[in-house]
């Protein structure tokens, strides 16, 4: 389980943060006193932390640069501020991403699972699912000596499902995934999508891998 | 400073001069002088005179013409003070001293008004910064809890809110924005991850063409110029929204275009004005007049051209015109 910090001086938005996380099955640590903030940072072995800019007595961006000199921890900022300079700042100082308040909780996940995918070089142009293989390389999902070609919209909504593999992935998770990918598709495209990739994935000899949860999403077996 | 107008102005002295040498002629002949002394004396006054009036007159005319011209072509009018020279007669230097004293007073009222209102936008900022802290609040405890309803008029407090930090920002002077290039792709790509669901629920279609390109901008202020387009296509009832990007040789011009309800021809020219609805804002009461006035002040300060087509019934588009000259170059490889 990836081990989140939250370093957010307004409790209930550090609270709900929390609750956010480990919903979507994170560790979600809080810093609650900022006292020697830089030295708790390192102390709490954390996989990402999130970062809010304007803390009581200290400045976010003085505390990432510190923080920096000693470890490379991903780090994505939070902040109300909305200036194009403050996001500039922030990237300089060495955050992996700057998202603006108020976020939404779907997009923010995702940014956060792209960042610590970046983290861990996870990228790896090739996943396994059963004895299947998924390449993003080339599109497609091999098992044995047959291989079927993924649109980008497909590989998307595989990865998705992929990544949380046994747990509920609800069309609002998807549809934000999509769209991050300039893919604007609507509510039909994408049950066709879906539709598309069990046909695919049965031609392998894996039929009913994705389970249909009504009115909450979507599972992968 | 007209000789005639002169001359008129100074009728009761002329007058009095006139009585006075009446009364001279008098005393004169009541005093039985020969009448040579009267013409003598009557010609050196007359002289004199004519030559008081002429001096007077030239002195005045070269301070006052100089004082004329130079409010005409000063900008800044109550900079006029001290662009005048002080004159060598008493009345001049009395209004010189009053007009720079009018101008410190103009000057230190401007300075009170600056002041105060680079405090009210300081507010204004720090108050938009602030109230997202609940609004963040608010969404997450909504997600949390499954309370899906919710959050589209939370979305609509975070638009008021954005507004009215970029109002402010569009009104003042100071240069908050900065320049560098920027992907016209990502940028649209995050106004329309911000505005998914309100789309989808429209069910609006978004086609893009020809995004993959940079324009030197703030990106931040783009997008809410972007999303400010986006709102106002979902307000006059859109089907479908395209995108592209128009590479010319001198500039990028990005098309912001909907199949909507259109403007009224009447209307077309004031759409951009402030507080301006027009005929679609009343039949849709929806209209503040504030949305495209920002977003055309935030492209006059950008320095980005903007316009607007549209055909009732069938189209409205945006036309947003990026430079690219050389203080515009864009640096390969950068975002």
């Amino acid at each position: 389980m990836k081990r989140i910090l939250i370093i957010e001086d307004d409790e209930i938005l550090r609270g709900e943060l929390a609750r956010l996380l480990q919903n979507a099955g994170y560790d979600a640590v809080q810093m609650k006193d900022f006292q020697d903030a830089a030295a708790q940072m390192t102390a709490a072995r954390a996989d990402l932390i999130l970062l809010d800019i304007t803390l009581p007595g200290l400045n976010g961006e003085t505390l990432l640069q510190e923080f920096r000199r000693s470890s490379d921890t991903p780090v994505i900022m939070l902040t109300s501020r909305t200036g194009e300079l403050d996001e500039m700042l922030s990237m300089s100082y060495g955050a992996d991403d700057y998202i603006t308040k108020p976020y939404h909780p779907t997009i923010l996940l995702l940014r956060i699972s792209a960042v610590l995918k970046r983290a861990a070089k996870a990228v790896s142009a090739v996943q396994m699912y059963h004895d299947a293989e998924v390449s993003t390389v080339r599109g497609s999902v091999t098992r044995g000596q047959q291989e079927q070609i993924l649109t980008k919209n497909e590989m998307i909504i595989f990865q998705q499902l992929l990544e949380r593999r046994g747990e509920i992935v609800t069309r609002d998770d998807l549809m934000t995934a999509l769209w991050d990918n300039e893919e604007y598709v609507n509510d039909n495209a994408l049950s066709v999508n879906i539709s598309r990739l069990r046909s695919k994935l049965a031609e392998l000899g894996l039929p009913d891998a994705i389970e249909t949860r009504k009115k909450q999403g979507y599972v992968l077996k | 400073m007209k000789l005639s107008a002169y001359l008129k102005d100074r009728l009761a002295a002329f007058l009095i001069a006139a009585g006075t040498w009446v009364l001279v002629l008098i005393f004169l002949f009541a005093f039985r002088l020969p009448g040579q002394a009267a013409v003598i004396v009557s010609t050196a006054a007359l002289c004199g005179g004519i030559c008081t009036v002429c001096w007077d007159f030239l002195r005045k005319k070269g301070f006052y013409d100089s004082l004329m011209s130079c409010a005409e072509q000063l900008d800044q009018k109550y900079l006029l003070a001290e662009m005048t020279e002080e004159p060598d007669f008493y009345e001049g230097r009395l209004l010189c001293e009053v007009l720079k004293d009018a101008g410190k007073s103009m000057c230190e009222q401007i300075a009170v008004h600056r002041r105060e209102n680079e405090a009210f936008r300081e507010y204004i900022e720090m108050w938009v910064h602030e109230v997202k802290l609940p609004v963040s609040g608010l969404e997450l405890m909504c997600h949390n809890d499954g309370l899906t309803g919710y959050e589209e008029q939370i979305k609509r407090v975070d638009a008021e809110i954005e507004t009215v930090l970029y109002y402010v920002r569009s009104g003042t002077a100071e240069k908050d924005y900065i320049i560098r290039p920027v992907s016209l792709k990502r940028i649209f790509s995050e106004t329309a991850l911000k505005h998914r669901a309100a789309l989808q629920a429209r069910n609006i279609a978004l086609r893009t063409e020809g995004l993959d390109c940079e324009v030197m901008t703030d990106g931040k202020w783009l997008g809410f110029i972007l999303g400010q387009l986006t709102d106002n296509s979902m307000k006059y009832g859109a089907a479908e929204i395209t995108v592209s990007a128009e590479q010319l040789p001198e500039k990028t011009v990005l098309h912001f275009r909907d199949n909507g309800i259109g403007i009224p021809a009447d209307d077309l020219p004031k759409v951009f004005q402030k507080s301006f609805t027009g005929q679609n804002g009343h039949r849709h009461a929806k209209s503040t007049g504030m949305g495209l006035y920002i977003v055309k002040k935030l492209c006059e300060k950008l320095g980005h051209g903007i316009s607007v087509r549209s055909a009732e019934g069938a189209y409205t588009e945006f036309c947003i015109s990026f430079g690219r000259d050389e203080l515009h170059s864009v640096r390969p490889g950068a975002v």
